[in-house]
């Protein structure tokens, strides 16, 4: 039983993640700099951010194409060169613009529950 | 280091599955999941873990797949800029001489045009558009002689109309090879 709950659980968190991963990675990016090894760790510590790396690395890339962050190889000391992100202005501004949009939906959804019928929601322009 | 064969046949693989990407774009995929494979490594050593090549090259999934991941995009294409969605195509397989040849084929056009247009101005009596065979050709000329049986179109409408063609052919050549660097390394 608790097998089949935890199943739910996955299958609901990957179908989130589809629509809501890039907000979530430009958000770890924040006033960070990370390389993506970073990036994967500080993801996993969240219970329903456990991405992997090979959903992790092409998105990097992609956000990287669109303009959304910058990269730049660094080598510090001894440790070998790693390739550090970053959001650029674009970024910044396309998660002020998502993050907007998030947290109308998560109130718009929480709306919701907190609201089951049969009692009947007064619609706006009503 | 045979522990790290694993790792090589992965990166070699993977490489092969990402030759569409420009060499330096592929060599820099593969240097960071290198990278991020013995970082992920060296990170099980310290937490006192046992080396498990195998689960970390799992998470990145089969070269293939992942590969695809990064190509994709040359083949959904990005949105082109406007009026230019035929280079979307061109540019995956822009090469320098495709570049100079380009070059030289819209900028030998634009010239040849201006040239016609302004020596239209000079020798108005040899060179000019002419509607020969009845109407069934136009020919440009740059002859002593007028084209037998013809009439000239345009007349001095061949300057302004010939050098602008030409200055519009330069803007879209410089255009077109614009996004064509992009893609040349």
């Amino acid at each position: 039983m608790m097998t089949k709950h935890e199943n739910l659980n996955e299958k609901w968190d990957v179908q989130l993640r589809k629509g809501s991963l890039e907000l979530v990675i430009l958000a770890a990016l924040k006033n960070r700099t990370l390389y993506g090894l970073e990036v994967l760790k500080l993801l996993h510590s969240f219970e329903t951010m456990k991405i992997t790396e090979g959903t992790l690395y092409p998105l990097l890339d992609r956000l990287k194409r669109d303009g959304l962050v910058s990269a730049v190889w660094q080598q510090e000391g001894e440790t070998r060169p790693r390739k550090y992100y970053q959001l650029t202005k674009q970024g910044e501004q396309k998660l002020d613009i998502v993050t907007k949009r998030w947290r109308q939906s998560v109130k718009d959804v929480e709306f919701l529950i907190q609201n089951p019928g049969p009692k009947s929601i007064q619609l706006k322009g009503e | 280091m045979s522990e790290h064969d694993p790792i090589h046949y992965y990166l070699k693989s993977l490489s092969k599955y990402l030759s569409r990407l420009e060499k330096t774009e592929a060599n820099e995929v593969i240097r960071e999941i290198e990278s991020h494979i013995l970082d992920a490594l060296e990170l099980q050593q310290q937490n006192g873990q046992k080396e498990d090549v195998d689960a970390i090259l799992s998470g990145f999934g089969e070269p293939r797949k992942l590969a695809n991941q990064y190509v994709e995009h040359l083949l959904q294409g990005t949105p082109p800029p406007t009026g230019f969605k035929a280079i979307q195509t061109v540019k995956k397989g822009a090469t320098k001489s495709l570049y100079y040849g380009m070059g030289l084929f819209g900028f030998a056009i634009s010239a040849l045009l201006i040239l016609v247009g302004i020596g239209k101005l000079f020798y108005p009596e040899y060179i000019g558009v002419w509607s020969a065979a009845q109407g069934n050709s136009v020919t440009i000329t740059f002859s002593e002689h007028i084209y037998p049986n013809s009439d000239e179109l345009l007349g001095y409408w061949l300057t302004p109309i010939a050098v602008g063609f030409g200055g519009g052919i330069t803007w879209l050549t410089r255009s077109v090879l614009r996004v064509l660097k992009q893609n040349i390394h």
